[in-house]
């Protein structure tokens, strides 16, 4: 099992050094942060220079790269060009205003997907099942972008139910996550209601119900249960889509999370704000599919430990 | 089964069908109703697009910035909302001679801490400027003419300059050159300044949350009587336009910057919403590698200023919203010539100047764009069609904005044309045409004309406005012939206010003065 673990440790951390070659390259082939600090101003070639030097964009770009992974060593994310604030404190202190949009968009999928997977597992080929269906596939296909704007013209300016933007209380996490959540909530009912199929044909249904227990019983405490268990993994996995997604939920709706300050920060060239960011998403991502993992194998004792290559 | 399916995908269709329409009923009878708005009394909330995250003055180039940071710093020039010059912290200043310019500064003002504004602070803002920690932003790159600042008492200055710089004065009204002071950022630092900002201004910045808000309060100390009239103003960051829309609608924000065309219509006859415009100094212009044949000859570039109907641009895709120019500098700048007339729309005029410069029929124009801006693209594909009239195919090549800006115009490897938006900050047709026309500039990877080169001389060694307007005329009328860009438009800002604002007057640019505004 250690060596499972310790096996999956070094796995997240190769995929984490390749992420941050790509995020380190990549964004110095698309400009250069000083022209577009004075992309209003006078400048002169020697202004220009001085400014480099400070920012320590005049060393060869591998030189960079090597301070900047040996800064990541130790959460060292450097400074921002435009704040002068340390990254690291910066991300925190926003990861904790994404975080919470992208849990309520979790809980907002589940509140939805999983009564409308059940029922239509349980009824199905009724109408239920294709309303049901029917709206997996709406969910799926809506844009969340636009989702958001019909949200808050809806809720907010016709009905003025909610708060349109901004984030000062629990009324205010409402909207985006449900924006959020909608798209997720789709995919989830299809996949509640495949596994619930699955085992309501098993075995084991069939004696619960011939030992005349309720078929509500039936349903939620054996065979919901076991349907539980691909969900909860699949949720993990989505996880990482989901912090993806809020990049454009926090613009629409002012949410002052990680991916807002990542779009303002690839605006004005912020190189250590756009890494360190982006770093520190991959790394929850990273995490999560390591729990999940980690937990799968303890929960179901076929994956064994040592033995998985997946 | 069967049957029981389809009745209810009937029944799903008509739902939504019902759902639909009456949203479009709900929409538009809440659009027509009156906005209350509660709970905010002698407050005003504002909805912006961005956050400067930023507040140094000498860290900052963004409009943003001076979005709000007009009302909590100020400079020893204030330049007013009609935007002429006028005495700010300093009561009168005069040339000793040349190269020093004198300030008699204002007695008896208070930074929002307490601190004493006087000579002391002027030299140390100055300093810090043109210093270590101002060499880190770029702020300071517009104020090298001042070699620098000399107390000579307590509430007097001499700016010793290294050079004649005929736009220092207006310079000293914003952004870099507005006063701070200096017990505060010596005793805590950098950093926390960049944050907690401290200024002589008619509000005071008690609050700041990162993309969230910014809370000013009304300095009790003002110098200026009376003003202002304001408990709080509230600053929120909204980057989204339909969001901001949104939360003025809900009675959540009071004033809205940054409408986008496609808006108007709906704000345009509510009862309790108003737009209004106002003229900036920021212009639109595609402008053209003077190297690149068939450009180099000035009659090509001619006939294409002929070829495009820029009254059609800016009634159809600008929704009027819009100011035809003459030169690359809108009517608010010193330096824009009234007499001259933008190049009329005149095809046949366009035709036959190519053919006098032996174009080809067909021949191919590359222009590039930036990729994020989805109204210029509109306006672009408008002249390669105006373009194919006169004979001449146009290729758009849409890229990353930064990459346009930072790397494509100075390299001279952005096409044929290219579009350049500028802001002209100072007002001050100096600024421009110095970086866009003298020889080997960073935005002026092509351009050279002798004469060009003489006026701009001429007009950068003298302090005389006079001879300097005089200058600049001939210089608009050379520019004018010589055409290095197919000048289109400036841009027109609008803002959307609730009726409960008083006394609110859009700025040029984007400098918002608030002290006089009251709400009900």
């Amino acid at each position: 099992m250690l060596q499972f673990i310790i096996r999956r440790l070094l796995h997240s951390i190769l995929v984490l050094l390749a992420i941050s070659v790509i995020i380190f390259f990549s964004i110095r082939l698309t400009g250069d942060p000083v022209t577009v600090m004075f992309a209003a101003g006078e400048p002169s070639p020697e202004a220009i220079e001085s400014v480099r030097e400070n920012l320590g964009l005049d060393e060869p770009l591998p030189v960079q790269y090597l301070v900047f992974l040996k800064n990541l060593a130790t959460f060292d994310l450097g400074e921002s060009f435009r704040t002068g604030l340390p990254v690291t404190e910066m991300v925190v202190d926003k990861m904790g205003a994404t975080l919470l949009l992208a849990f309520g968009g979790v809980f907002v999928a589940m509140l939805i997907a999983f009564p409308v997977g059940i029922l239509s597992a349980v009824k199905r080929g009724t109408a239920v099942d294709f309303f049901g269906r029917i709206f997996s596939l709406i969910g799926i296909s809506f844009p969340n972008f636009w989702l958001g704007i019909m949200l808050i013209l809806i809720f907010s300016v016709n009905l003025q139910w909610l708060p349109a933007s901004g984030y000062d209380g629990i009324e205010y996490l409402i909207l985006p996550s449900i924006a959020l959540g909608m798209i997720l909530s789709g995919i989830l009912a299809r996949l509640v209601r495949s596994s619930m199929l699955e085992n309501l044909s098993q075995q084991y249904v069939s004696t619960a119900r011939s030992k005349g227990l309720k078929e509500w019983v039936v349903i939620m405490r054996h065979t919901f249960r076991n349907a539980l268990i691909p969900t909860i993994t699949f949720l993990g996995i989505q996880f990482g889509s989901l912090l993806g997604g809020t990049v454009i939920i926090e613009q629409v709706f002012s949410w002052p999370g990680v991916g807002r300050m990542i779009i303002d920060a690839i605006n004005q060239r912020d190189y250590p704000v756009i890494q360190g960011g982006v770093i520190m998403l991959a790394m929850i991502m990273v995490l999560v599919n390591l729990l999940v993992d980690i937990s799968y194998s303890l929960i179901d004792p076929r994956i064994k430990a040592g033995g998985g290559s997946s | 089964m069967k049957k029981a399916k389809w009745s209810f995908m009937l029944l799903f269709v008509v739902l939504l069908l019902a759902a639909c329409s009456s949203d479009t009923e709900e929409t538009s009878a809440e659009n027509d109703s009156e906005i209350e708005v509660e709970g905010r009394e002698n407050e005003l909330v504002v909805g912006v697009p961005g956050d400067p995250q930023n507040w140094d003055p000498i860290d900052t180039f963004l409009l943003d910035w001076s979005t709000v940071a007009t009302s909590v710093f100020e400079g020893l020039v204030d330049r007013n909302l009609d935007l002429e010059l006028q005495p700010g912290l300093a009561e009168s200043w005069e040339y000793v001679d040349d190269q020093t310019l004198q300030f008699k500064l204002r007695e008896g003002v208070t930074f929002h801490n307490g601190e004493p504004f006087n000579a002391d602070a002027v030299k140390f803002t100055f300093d810090r400027l043109l210093g270590e920690e101002g060499a880190q932003g770029p702020q300071q790159a517009n104020y090298t003419s001042i070699d620098n600042v000399e107390v000579v008492d307590e509430y007097t200055v001499n700016f010793n300059l290294n050079e004649k710089d005929p736009v220092l004065l207006t310079k000293l009204a914003g952004y870099g050159a507005v006063i701070v002071p200096p017990k505060y950022i010596e005793e805590n630092g950098d950093e926390h300044f960049n944050t907690n900002p401290v200024g002589t201004g008619p509000f005071k910045m008690t609050s700041y949350e990162q993309d969230s808000k910014a809370v000013l309060e009304k300095n009790e100390d003002y110098w200026k009587d009376g003003v202002p009239k304001l408990n709080k103003v509230t600053f929120r960051f909204i980057p989204e336009a339909s969001t901001r829309l949104a939360e003025l609608q809900t009675g959540e924000i009071d004033v809205m910057k940054r409408v986008e065309i496609s808006q108007v219509e709906s704000l345009k006859d509510h009862p309790s919403l108003s737009i209004q415009e106002v003229g900036t100094p920021t212009v639109y212009s595609l402008r053209f590698n003077t190297e690149k044949e068939p450009f180099d000859d000035k009659r090509v570039r001619q006939a294409v200023n002929y070829a495009i109907d820029k009254d059609a641009i800016i009634e159809e895709i600008l929704g009027g919203y819009g100011e035809k120019i003459s030169t690359f500098q809108s009517e608010l700048s010193f330096g824009n010539n009234p007499d001259l007339k933008p190049y009329p729309y005149d095809p046949e005029k366009a035709k036959q100047l190519l053919e006098e410069a032996g174009v080809a029929e067909g021949t191919e124009v590359d222009i590039y764009i930036p990729g994020n801006d989805g109204n210029f693209k509109e306006i672009t594909q408008v002249v390669s069609y105006y373009l194919e009239e006169v004979g001449l195919k146009a290729n758009i090549e849409s890229v990353d904005s930064n990459t346009l800006i930072s790397d494509l115009i100075p390299s001279g490897e952005a096409g044929h044309m290219y579009r350049q938006g500028w802001g002209g900050w100072t007002l001050d047709f100096d600024n421009t045409a110095y970086l866009m026309y003298h020889e080997g500039e960073h935005w002026n990877p092509s351009f050279y004309d002798e004469e060009v080169e003489e006026l701009l001389e001429a007009e950068r060694t003298t302090v005389d406005q006079e001879k300097r307007e005089e200058i600049f005329m001939k210089l608009t009328e050379r520019l004018h012939e010589l055409a290095p860009e197919a000048n289109l438009y400036s841009e027109v800002a609008l803002y959307a206010v609730h009726d409960r604002v008083k006394n609110f007057q859009p700025p040029h640019e984007d400098r918002m003065r608030l002290e006089e505004v009251t709400v009900e």
